[in-house]
Protein backbone atom coordinates (compact mmCIF):
# COMPACT_ATOMS: atom_id res chain seq x y z
CA UNK A 1 0.00 0.00 0.00
CA UNK A 2 1.39 3.71 -0.96
CA UNK A 3 1.09 4.90 2.55
CA UNK A 4 3.58 2.54 4.09
CA UNK A 5 6.54 3.77 1.97
CA UNK A 6 6.64 7.32 4.32
CA UNK A 7 5.81 5.54 7.50
CA UNK A 8 7.79 3.23 8.46
CA UNK A 9 6.11 2.76 11.79
CA UNK A 10 3.12 0.96 9.88
CA UNK A 11 5.66 -1.02 7.16
CA UNK A 12 7.03 -2.50 10.85
CA UNK A 13 3.37 -2.56 12.35
CA UNK A 14 2.33 -4.81 8.76
CA UNK A 15 5.62 -6.93 9.34
CA UNK A 16 5.52 -7.42 13.06
CA UNK A 17 1.81 -7.75 13.50
CA UNK A 18 1.33 -11.65 13.87
CA UNK A 19 3.92 -11.28 17.04
CA UNK A 20 2.66 -8.60 18.33
CA UNK A 21 -1.01 -10.82 18.39
CA UNK A 22 0.69 -13.04 20.21
CA UNK A 23 2.46 -10.85 22.41
CA UNK A 24 -0.91 -9.20 22.79
CA UNK A 25 -2.57 -12.80 23.08
CA UNK A 26 -0.69 -13.70 26.32
CA UNK A 27 -1.75 -11.04 28.16
CA UNK A 28 -5.47 -10.52 27.31
CA UNK A 29 -5.48 -14.34 27.74
CA UNK A 30 -7.60 -14.55 24.39
CA UNK A 31 -6.69 -14.05 20.79
CA UNK A 32 -9.91 -12.39 19.68
CA UNK A 33 -8.69 -9.20 22.45
CA UNK A 34 -5.36 -9.86 21.35
CA UNK A 35 -6.97 -9.05 17.57
CA UNK A 36 -9.14 -6.72 18.90
CA UNK A 37 -6.52 -4.78 20.10
CA UNK A 38 -4.15 -4.72 17.32
CA UNK A 39 -6.94 -3.67 15.22
CA UNK A 40 -6.92 -0.32 17.46
CA UNK A 41 -3.02 -0.18 17.05
CA UNK A 42 -3.35 -0.47 13.31
CA UNK A 43 -6.28 2.38 13.06
CA UNK A 44 -4.48 4.66 15.99
CA UNK A 45 -1.16 4.08 13.36
CA UNK A 46 -3.19 4.65 9.75
CA UNK A 47 -5.09 8.03 12.24
CA UNK A 48 -2.04 9.61 12.39
CA UNK A 49 0.56 11.56 10.44
CA UNK A 50 3.60 9.86 9.91
CA UNK A 51 6.53 10.54 11.12
CA UNK A 52 9.24 9.35 8.99
CA UNK A 53 12.20 9.19 11.87
CA UNK A 54 11.42 7.70 14.71
CA UNK A 55 14.98 6.43 16.73
CA UNK A 56 13.62 2.47 17.96
CA UNK A 57 10.25 1.63 16.11
CA UNK A 58 9.86 -1.73 17.59
CA UNK A 59 9.83 -0.42 21.27
CA UNK A 60 7.33 2.44 19.91
CA UNK A 61 5.46 0.04 18.76
CA UNK A 62 5.05 -1.88 22.12
CA UNK A 63 4.43 1.18 23.98
CA UNK A 64 1.76 2.32 21.91
CA UNK A 65 0.44 -1.48 21.99
CA UNK A 66 0.66 -1.74 25.98
CA UNK A 67 -0.68 1.62 26.28
CA UNK A 68 -3.57 0.84 24.12
CA UNK A 69 -4.02 -2.34 26.31
CA UNK A 70 -4.34 -0.13 29.61
CA UNK A 71 -6.39 2.80 28.32
CA UNK A 72 -8.52 -0.24 27.58
CA UNK A 73 -8.31 -2.00 31.29
CA UNK A 74 -8.99 1.67 32.67
CA UNK A 75 -12.04 2.32 30.29
CA UNK A 76 -14.11 -0.75 30.02
CA UNK A 77 -14.10 -2.57 33.06
CA UNK A 78 -17.95 -2.41 32.51
CA UNK A 79 -17.63 -3.79 28.98
CA UNK A 80 -15.45 -6.13 30.03
CA UNK A 81 -17.71 -7.61 32.42
CA UNK A 82 -20.16 -7.66 30.31
CA UNK A 83 -18.34 -9.45 27.49
CA UNK A 84 -17.17 -11.78 30.01
CA UNK A 85 -20.70 -12.60 31.10
CA UNK A 86 -21.55 -12.70 27.80
CA UNK A 87 -19.28 -15.66 26.86
CA UNK A 88 -20.16 -17.58 29.93
CA UNK A 89 -24.17 -17.09 29.54
CA UNK A 90 -23.61 -17.03 25.07
CA UNK A 91 -20.77 -19.28 24.22
CA UNK A 92 -17.39 -21.06 25.28
CA UNK A 93 -14.01 -20.62 23.68
CA UNK A 94 -11.81 -23.47 22.69
CA UNK A 95 -8.66 -22.48 22.08
CA UNK A 96 -9.70 -18.79 21.57
CA UNK A 97 -11.79 -20.07 18.79
CA UNK A 98 -15.46 -19.27 19.64
CA UNK A 99 -18.12 -22.07 20.17
CA UNK A 100 -21.66 -20.48 19.84
CA UNK A 101 -23.87 -21.90 22.10
CA UNK A 102 -26.02 -25.51 21.53
CA UNK A 103 -23.36 -26.77 19.19
CA UNK A 104 -24.43 -29.43 16.91
CA UNK A 105 -24.30 -33.33 18.73
CA UNK A 106 -20.64 -33.93 17.37
CA UNK A 107 -19.53 -30.71 18.58
CA UNK A 108 -20.16 -31.24 21.60
CA UNK A 109 -19.33 -34.74 21.92
CA UNK A 110 -15.73 -33.76 20.85
CA UNK A 111 -15.52 -30.94 22.95
CA UNK A 112 -16.54 -33.22 26.36
CA UNK A 113 -13.92 -35.72 25.21
CA UNK A 114 -11.48 -32.56 24.93
CA UNK A 115 -12.49 -31.72 28.21
CA UNK A 116 -11.85 -34.98 29.68
CA UNK A 117 -8.09 -34.89 27.96
CA UNK A 118 -7.09 -31.53 29.26
CA UNK A 119 -8.88 -32.74 32.99
CA UNK A 120 -6.06 -35.89 32.71
CA UNK A 121 -3.34 -33.96 31.35
CA UNK A 122 -3.67 -31.49 34.50
CA UNK A 123 -3.96 -34.37 37.27
CA UNK A 124 -1.47 -36.21 35.72
CA UNK A 125 1.61 -33.02 36.55
CA UNK A 126 4.26 -33.74 38.89
CA UNK A 127 2.44 -32.67 42.22
CA UNK A 128 4.27 -29.38 42.70
CA UNK A 129 3.73 -28.48 39.02
CA UNK A 130 0.41 -29.57 39.30
CA UNK A 131 -0.72 -27.60 42.44
CA UNK A 132 0.97 -24.23 40.97
CA UNK A 133 -0.47 -24.49 37.98
CA UNK A 134 -4.09 -25.22 39.23
CA UNK A 135 -4.02 -22.10 41.72
CA UNK A 136 -2.52 -19.88 39.28
CA UNK A 137 -3.99 -20.94 35.67
CA UNK A 138 -7.27 -22.58 37.32
CA UNK A 139 -8.35 -20.61 40.29
CA UNK A 140 -6.80 -17.27 38.94
CA UNK A 141 -4.33 -16.48 41.80
CA UNK A 142 -1.22 -14.58 41.05
CA UNK A 143 2.17 -15.58 40.90
CA UNK A 144 2.38 -13.85 44.49
CA UNK A 145 -0.64 -15.43 46.11
CA UNK A 146 0.07 -18.86 44.64
CA UNK A 147 3.87 -18.30 46.53
CA UNK A 148 2.66 -17.39 49.58
CA UNK A 149 -0.54 -20.45 49.63
CA UNK A 150 2.67 -22.99 48.82
CA UNK A 151 5.26 -21.26 51.04
CA UNK A 152 7.73 -20.94 47.67
CA UNK A 153 9.34 -17.87 46.48
CA UNK A 154 7.55 -16.24 43.37
CA UNK A 155 10.46 -17.32 41.22
CA UNK A 156 9.88 -21.31 42.30
CA UNK A 157 6.17 -20.86 41.52
CA UNK A 158 7.09 -19.32 37.98
CA UNK A 159 9.56 -22.39 37.54
CA UNK A 160 6.71 -24.84 38.25
CA UNK A 161 3.80 -23.27 36.22
CA UNK A 162 6.41 -22.73 33.16
CA UNK A 163 7.52 -26.84 33.54
CA UNK A 164 3.62 -27.30 33.73
CA UNK A 165 3.16 -25.32 30.58
CA UNK A 166 5.67 -27.58 28.60
CA UNK A 167 4.89 -30.53 29.71
CA UNK A 168 0.77 -29.87 29.01
CA UNK A 169 2.25 -28.48 25.47
CA UNK A 170 4.14 -31.55 24.94
CA UNK A 171 1.07 -33.81 25.72
CA UNK A 172 -2.17 -31.39 24.90
CA UNK A 173 -0.23 -29.32 21.76
CA UNK A 174 0.28 -31.81 19.16
CA UNK A 175 -3.29 -32.20 17.25
CA UNK A 176 -3.00 -30.14 13.96
CA UNK A 177 0.28 -28.38 14.87
CA UNK A 178 -0.63 -24.71 13.97
CA UNK A 179 -2.73 -23.34 17.04
CA UNK A 180 -1.46 -20.19 17.03
CA UNK A 181 -2.57 -16.74 15.49
CA UNK A 182 -2.50 -16.38 11.87
CA UNK B 1 13.34 -37.65 13.86
CA UNK B 2 16.73 -37.61 15.87
CA UNK B 3 17.48 -37.56 19.18
CA UNK B 4 19.02 -34.18 18.67
CA UNK B 5 16.11 -32.84 17.34
CA UNK B 6 13.56 -33.91 20.11
CA UNK B 7 16.34 -32.15 23.11
CA UNK B 8 15.98 -29.06 20.54
CA UNK B 9 12.22 -29.07 20.59
CA UNK B 10 12.04 -29.60 24.01
CA UNK B 11 14.71 -26.88 25.16
CA UNK B 12 12.45 -24.34 22.53
CA UNK B 13 9.22 -25.79 23.84
CA UNK B 14 10.89 -24.77 27.37
CA UNK B 15 12.15 -20.89 26.63
CA UNK B 16 8.64 -20.99 25.22
CA UNK B 17 6.71 -21.44 28.58
CA UNK B 18 9.34 -19.34 29.99
CA UNK B 19 8.10 -16.62 27.85
CA UNK B 20 4.92 -16.92 28.37
CA UNK B 21 5.20 -16.85 32.23
CA UNK B 22 7.09 -13.83 31.79
CA UNK B 23 4.32 -12.00 29.56
CA UNK B 24 1.43 -13.43 31.66
CA UNK B 25 3.17 -11.78 35.13
CA UNK B 26 3.55 -8.09 34.51
CA UNK B 27 5.54 -7.23 37.80
CA UNK B 28 7.28 -4.79 35.96
CA UNK B 29 5.57 -1.78 37.10
CA UNK B 30 7.60 0.65 34.94
CA UNK B 31 6.17 0.81 31.52
CA UNK B 32 9.91 1.21 29.89
CA UNK B 33 11.20 -2.25 31.51
CA UNK B 34 7.63 -3.84 30.06
CA UNK B 35 8.24 -2.34 26.65
CA UNK B 36 12.24 -3.58 26.67
CA UNK B 37 10.51 -7.00 27.62
CA UNK B 38 7.44 -6.86 24.48
CA UNK B 39 10.89 -6.23 22.13
CA UNK B 40 13.08 -8.55 23.74
CA UNK B 41 10.18 -11.41 23.49
CA UNK B 42 9.93 -9.87 19.90
CA UNK B 43 13.80 -10.28 19.46
CA UNK B 44 13.43 -14.13 20.10
CA UNK B 45 10.50 -15.11 18.24
CA UNK B 46 11.95 -13.31 15.08
CA UNK B 47 15.47 -15.40 15.83
CA UNK B 48 14.21 -18.56 14.64
CA UNK B 49 11.17 -20.16 13.16
CA UNK B 50 10.87 -23.02 15.38
CA UNK B 51 10.58 -20.20 18.34
CA UNK B 52 7.51 -19.37 17.07
CA UNK B 53 6.10 -22.75 15.99
CA UNK B 54 6.89 -23.75 20.05
CA UNK B 55 5.20 -20.14 21.39
CA UNK B 56 2.38 -20.92 19.48
CA UNK B 57 2.04 -24.57 21.06
CA UNK B 58 2.53 -23.47 24.21
CA UNK B 59 -0.34 -20.26 23.27
CA UNK B 60 -2.74 -22.31 21.97
CA UNK B 61 -2.69 -25.12 25.04
CA UNK B 62 -2.66 -22.69 27.89
CA UNK B 63 -5.46 -20.24 26.42
CA UNK B 64 -7.73 -23.38 25.59
CA UNK B 65 -6.93 -24.40 29.40
CA UNK B 66 -7.44 -20.99 30.52
CA UNK B 67 -10.81 -20.73 28.89
CA UNK B 68 -11.97 -24.62 30.18
CA UNK B 69 -10.87 -23.47 33.98
CA UNK B 70 -14.02 -23.44 35.17
CA UNK B 71 -14.97 -26.77 33.47
CA UNK B 72 -11.88 -28.24 34.44
CA UNK B 73 -12.03 -26.82 38.00
CA UNK B 74 -15.22 -28.39 38.55
CA UNK B 75 -14.02 -32.09 37.12
CA UNK B 76 -11.57 -32.02 39.88
CA UNK B 77 -14.14 -30.81 42.51
CA UNK B 78 -16.79 -33.80 41.47
CA UNK B 79 -14.32 -36.31 39.97
CA UNK B 80 -12.39 -39.28 40.93
CA UNK B 81 -9.32 -37.68 39.57
CA UNK B 82 -9.84 -34.45 41.74
CA UNK B 83 -9.92 -37.01 44.97
CA UNK B 84 -6.78 -39.06 43.68
CA UNK B 85 -5.12 -35.70 43.56
CA UNK B 86 -6.42 -34.44 46.88
CA UNK B 87 -4.64 -37.32 48.42
CA UNK B 88 -1.53 -36.32 47.37
CA UNK B 89 -1.91 -33.01 48.78
CA UNK B 90 -0.80 -31.90 52.74
CA UNK B 91 -3.74 -30.77 54.72
CA UNK B 92 -1.56 -27.04 54.87
CA UNK B 93 -2.03 -27.35 51.13
CA UNK B 94 -5.46 -28.35 51.30
CA UNK B 95 -6.46 -24.70 53.45
CA UNK B 96 -4.68 -23.17 51.05
CA UNK B 97 -6.68 -24.76 47.68
CA UNK B 98 -9.80 -24.49 49.80
CA UNK B 99 -9.31 -20.36 49.61
CA UNK B 100 -8.59 -20.51 46.23
CA UNK B 101 -11.95 -21.98 45.43
CA UNK B 102 -13.68 -19.56 47.53
CA UNK B 103 -12.05 -16.79 45.58
CA UNK B 104 -12.62 -17.89 42.03
CA UNK B 105 -16.49 -19.17 43.26
CA UNK B 106 -17.07 -15.41 44.38
CA UNK B 107 -15.21 -13.74 41.20
CA UNK B 108 -17.83 -16.24 38.88
CA UNK B 109 -20.57 -15.34 40.72
CA UNK B 110 -20.38 -11.34 40.36
CA UNK B 111 -19.62 -11.91 36.92
CA UNK B 112 -22.44 -13.70 35.83
CA UNK B 113 -24.76 -11.62 37.85
CA UNK B 114 -24.73 -8.08 37.24
CA UNK B 115 -25.43 -7.48 33.63
CA UNK B 116 -28.55 -6.55 32.20
CA UNK B 117 -30.76 -6.13 35.58
CA UNK B 118 -33.58 -3.36 34.41
CA UNK B 119 -33.20 -3.93 30.95
CA UNK B 120 -35.98 -6.25 30.26
CA UNK B 121 -38.70 -3.84 28.56
CA UNK B 122 -41.45 -5.10 28.39
CA UNK B 123 -41.74 -3.74 23.98
CA UNK B 124 -42.42 -0.68 21.94
CA UNK B 125 -43.56 0.54 18.48
CA UNK B 126 -41.47 1.11 16.41
CA UNK B 127 -38.88 3.72 15.54
CA UNK B 128 -37.10 5.23 12.34
CA UNK B 129 -33.39 6.35 12.25
CA UNK B 130 -32.45 8.54 8.92
CA UNK B 131 -29.62 9.72 8.24
CA UNK B 132 -28.83 12.69 5.72
CA UNK B 133 -25.50 12.43 2.92
CA UNK B 134 -22.64 13.09 4.60
CA UNK B 135 -24.51 12.59 8.44
CA UNK B 136 -23.17 10.15 10.51
CA UNK B 137 -25.25 8.93 13.72
CA UNK B 138 -25.20 6.77 16.89
CA UNK B 139 -27.94 5.59 18.26
CA UNK B 140 -28.37 3.98 21.66
CA UNK B 141 -31.53 1.44 21.68
CA UNK B 142 -33.18 1.16 25.55
CA UNK B 143 -31.65 -2.63 25.57
CA UNK B 144 -27.76 -1.54 25.87
CA UNK B 145 -26.98 -2.04 22.06
CA UNK B 146 -25.69 0.64 19.97
CA UNK B 147 -26.35 1.11 16.33
CA UNK B 148 -23.85 3.51 14.50
CA UNK B 149 -25.51 4.42 11.20
CA UNK B 150 -23.17 5.53 8.16
CA UNK B 151 -24.31 8.17 5.57
CA UNK B 152 -27.19 8.08 3.46
CA UNK B 153 -28.95 5.30 6.10
CA UNK B 154 -32.56 4.73 6.75
CA UNK B 155 -33.17 1.91 9.56
CA UNK B 156 -36.44 1.09 11.97
CA UNK B 157 -36.01 -0.84 15.33
CA UNK B 158 -38.55 -2.43 17.32
CA UNK B 159 -37.34 -3.70 21.32
CA UNK B 160 -40.11 -6.77 21.35
CA UNK B 161 -41.19 -8.52 24.32
CA UNK B 162 -39.49 -11.90 22.33
CA UNK B 163 -37.32 -10.44 19.31
CA UNK B 164 -35.55 -7.41 18.67
CA UNK B 165 -36.01 -6.06 15.30
CA UNK B 166 -34.48 -4.16 13.02
CA UNK B 167 -35.03 -3.39 9.60
CA UNK B 168 -32.19 -1.92 7.15
CA UNK B 169 -33.70 -0.18 4.39
CA UNK B 170 -30.75 0.97 2.96
CA UNK B 171 -27.63 2.11 4.00
CA UNK B 172 -24.85 1.30 6.79
CA UNK B 173 -24.41 0.54 10.11
CA UNK B 174 -21.99 -0.94 12.60
CA UNK B 175 -24.01 -3.08 15.49
CA UNK B 176 -22.66 -3.82 18.82
CA UNK B 177 -26.05 -5.61 20.14
CA UNK B 178 -26.63 -6.59 24.39
CA UNK B 179 -26.94 -9.65 25.32
CA UNK B 180 -30.10 -10.84 25.77
CA UNK B 181 -30.66 -14.56 25.43
CA UNK B 182 -34.48 -14.48 25.91
CA UNK B 183 -34.70 -11.95 23.07
CA UNK B 184 -32.86 -12.58 19.90
CA UNK B 185 -31.81 -9.88 17.71
CA UNK B 186 -32.58 -10.16 14.75
CA UNK B 187 -32.11 -7.53 11.40
CA UNK B 188 -34.10 -7.82 8.02
CA UNK B 189 -32.35 -6.44 4.75
CA UNK B 190 -33.39 -7.29 1.77
CA UNK B 191 -33.99 -10.95 1.11
CA UNK B 192 -31.41 -11.97 3.92
CA UNK B 193 -32.33 -11.67 7.26
CA UNK B 194 -29.17 -11.54 9.98
CA UNK B 195 -29.78 -13.32 13.00
CA UNK B 196 -27.42 -12.22 15.71
CA UNK B 197 -25.54 -14.66 17.65
CA UNK B 198 -22.94 -12.79 18.84
CA UNK B 199 -21.94 -8.77 19.35
CA UNK B 200 -20.34 -6.33 16.70
CA UNK B 201 -20.69 -6.11 13.09
CA UNK B 202 -21.24 -4.26 10.23
CA UNK B 203 -24.33 -4.50 7.98
CA UNK B 204 -24.62 -2.81 4.02
CA UNK B 205 -27.37 -2.66 2.02
CA UNK B 206 -26.93 -0.04 -1.39
CA UNK B 207 -28.59 -0.25 -4.70
CA UNK B 208 -29.54 -4.17 -3.82
CA UNK B 209 -26.28 -5.06 -2.54
CA UNK B 210 -25.96 -6.35 0.56
CA UNK B 211 -22.90 -7.29 3.09
CA UNK B 212 -22.45 -8.57 6.13
CA UNK B 213 -18.64 -8.30 7.82
CA UNK B 214 -18.18 -9.51 11.68
CA UNK B 215 -15.75 -7.72 13.90
CA UNK B 216 -16.76 -9.61 17.05
CA UNK B 217 -18.65 -12.73 18.02
CA UNK B 218 -21.09 -15.10 15.25
CA UNK B 219 -23.32 -13.69 13.48
CA UNK B 220 -25.93 -15.85 11.35
CA UNK B 221 -27.10 -14.97 7.84
CA UNK B 222 -30.32 -16.02 6.75
CA UNK B 223 -32.58 -16.20 3.49
CA UNK B 224 -35.50 -14.20 4.17
CA UNK B 225 -38.66 -15.51 4.16
CA UNK B 226 -40.20 -15.84 0.80
CA UNK B 227 -36.69 -15.13 -0.70
CA UNK B 228 -35.42 -17.91 -3.16
CA UNK B 229 -34.67 -21.42 -1.81
CA UNK B 230 -32.57 -22.68 -4.48
CA UNK B 231 -28.40 -22.69 -4.59
CA UNK B 232 -26.10 -21.27 -2.58
CA UNK B 233 -28.37 -18.38 -1.06
CA UNK B 234 -31.20 -20.68 -0.83
CA UNK B 235 -29.25 -21.52 3.27
CA UNK B 236 -27.74 -19.90 6.08
CA UNK B 237 -24.50 -18.97 7.12
CA UNK B 238 -22.72 -18.32 10.25
CA UNK B 239 -19.75 -16.05 10.37
CA UNK B 240 -17.00 -15.69 12.34
CA UNK B 241 -15.02 -12.42 12.99
CA UNK B 242 -13.21 -11.58 10.19
CA UNK B 243 -15.18 -12.88 7.53
CA UNK B 244 -17.56 -11.09 4.95
CA UNK B 245 -20.14 -12.42 3.15
CA UNK B 246 -21.95 -10.27 0.06
CA UNK B 247 -24.67 -10.82 -2.05
CA UNK B 248 -26.51 -9.49 -4.72
CA UNK B 249 -30.31 -9.32 -3.63
CA UNK B 250 -32.44 -11.56 -6.25
CA UNK B 251 -29.32 -13.50 -7.12
CA UNK B 252 -28.52 -17.22 -6.33
CA UNK B 253 -25.17 -16.89 -4.85
CA UNK B 254 -23.45 -15.50 -1.65
CA UNK B 255 -19.78 -14.90 -1.81
CA UNK B 256 -18.02 -15.45 1.67
CA UNK B 257 -13.93 -14.06 1.77
CA UNK B 258 -11.94 -13.03 4.35
CA UNK B 259 -12.47 -9.30 5.36
CA UNK B 260 -11.01 -6.74 7.91
CA UNK B 261 -13.48 -5.40 9.82
CA UNK B 262 -11.37 -2.49 10.78
CA UNK B 263 -11.30 -1.51 7.51
CA UNK B 264 -15.19 -2.21 6.88
CA UNK B 265 -16.25 -0.10 9.56
CA UNK B 266 -13.62 2.59 9.74
CA UNK B 267 -16.55 4.99 8.16
CA UNK B 268 -17.39 5.07 11.87
CA UNK B 269 -13.93 7.39 12.73
CA UNK B 270 -14.25 9.44 9.12
CA UNK B 271 -12.13 7.50 7.31
CA UNK B 272 -12.83 4.42 4.63
CA UNK B 273 -10.02 2.23 4.23
CA UNK B 274 -9.78 -0.38 1.17
CA UNK B 275 -8.12 -2.96 0.32
CA UNK B 276 -8.59 -4.27 -3.12
CA UNK B 277 -12.05 -3.01 -4.06
CA UNK B 278 -13.32 -1.81 -6.99
CA UNK B 279 -13.27 2.22 -7.53
CA UNK B 280 -16.80 1.72 -8.42
CA UNK B 281 -17.49 0.76 -4.82
CA UNK B 282 -15.25 3.73 -3.36
CA UNK B 283 -17.06 5.98 -5.15
CA UNK B 284 -20.69 5.02 -4.01
CA UNK B 285 -19.39 5.34 -0.85
CA UNK B 286 -18.37 8.73 -0.98
CA UNK B 287 -21.43 9.52 -2.65
CA UNK B 288 -22.98 9.03 0.92
CA UNK B 289 -21.01 11.57 1.92
CA UNK B 290 -20.46 14.08 0.03
CA UNK B 291 -23.79 16.00 -2.02
CA UNK B 292 -21.71 16.93 -5.33
CA UNK B 293 -21.83 13.45 -7.11
CA UNK B 294 -19.60 11.35 -8.49
CA UNK B 295 -20.15 9.54 -11.58
CA UNK B 296 -17.29 6.91 -13.63
CA UNK B 297 -18.23 6.44 -17.33
CA UNK B 298 -15.73 3.93 -18.16
CA UNK B 299 -17.08 0.49 -17.19
CA UNK B 300 -13.12 -1.07 -17.12
CA UNK B 301 -11.67 1.95 -14.84
CA UNK B 302 -14.95 1.56 -12.74
CA UNK B 303 -13.23 -1.78 -11.89
CA UNK B 304 -9.83 -0.79 -11.19
CA UNK B 305 -8.29 -1.98 -8.11
CA UNK B 306 -8.04 0.33 -4.41
CA UNK B 307 -6.43 0.09 -2.13
CA UNK B 308 -5.26 2.51 0.54
CA UNK B 309 -7.02 4.89 3.16
CA UNK B 310 -9.39 7.69 2.28
CA UNK B 311 -9.88 10.76 5.37
CA UNK B 312 -13.37 11.97 4.45
CA UNK B 313 -12.76 15.76 5.23
CA UNK B 314 -13.45 18.08 1.74
CA UNK B 315 -14.92 17.00 -1.25
CA UNK B 316 -12.13 18.35 -3.42
CA UNK B 317 -9.05 17.04 -1.24
CA UNK B 318 -10.67 13.45 -1.10
CA UNK B 319 -10.99 13.39 -5.01
CA UNK B 320 -7.57 14.74 -5.43
CA UNK B 321 -6.27 11.73 -2.68
CA UNK B 322 -7.98 9.49 -4.36
CA UNK B 323 -6.15 10.48 -7.35
CA UNK B 324 -2.76 9.04 -5.90
CA UNK B 325 -4.30 5.25 -5.34
CA UNK B 326 -5.88 4.97 -8.69
CA UNK B 327 -4.92 6.10 -12.33
CA UNK B 328 -7.67 9.06 -12.84
CA UNK B 329 -8.32 12.72 -13.39
CA UNK B 330 -11.33 14.51 -12.31
CA UNK B 331 -13.10 16.67 -14.40
CA UNK B 332 -15.70 19.13 -13.61
CA UNK B 333 -19.42 17.75 -15.03
CA UNK B 334 -22.63 19.55 -15.05
CA UNK B 335 -23.90 16.88 -12.87
CA UNK B 336 -20.77 16.82 -10.75
CA UNK B 337 -17.63 15.29 -11.01
CA UNK B 338 -16.61 12.82 -13.58
CA UNK B 339 -13.71 10.76 -13.49
CA UNK B 340 -11.78 9.63 -16.01
CA UNK B 341 -8.82 7.57 -16.82
CA UNK B 342 -5.64 9.49 -16.31
CA UNK B 343 -3.77 8.52 -19.27
CA UNK B 344 -0.61 10.05 -17.83
CA UNK B 345 -0.84 7.61 -15.28
CA UNK B 346 1.74 4.78 -14.98
CA UNK B 347 -0.55 2.12 -15.25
Amino acid sequence: MAQTDDDPLLALYLERRTNLVRFLAARAGSLAAAEDLAQDLYLKLVSRDPTPDISNPLALLYKMALNLMLDRARGEARSAARDTAWRQVERTEVGGVAIADEPPADEAAASAQRLRQLVAAVAELPPQAGRAFRLHKLDGLSHAETARVMGLSVKAVEKHVSAALKALTARLGARGGAGGPP
Amino acid sequence: MSEAWIRGEDARRASAADWLVRLQSPDLADLDEQVAEAVAFDNWLAAHPANVAAYDAVLAVTLELQNAAAAIGKAFEDGPVARAALARRSPAATRGWLIAGALAAAATVALTVTPFAGLQTAGSAPKSYVTAKGERRAVKLADGSTIELNAGSALSVTLGAHERHVTLAEGEAVFDVAADKARPFIIAAGDRTVRVVGTRFDVRRRAGELSVTVERGLVEVNPAEGAPHSGMAGRGFRLRPGQRLDHREGAGEVQLSAADPAQVSSWRAGRLIYRDRPLSEVVADLNQQFAKPIAIDDPVLAQTRVSGVLVLDDQDAVIRRLALLAPIKALPSPQGVLLRRDEAAKP
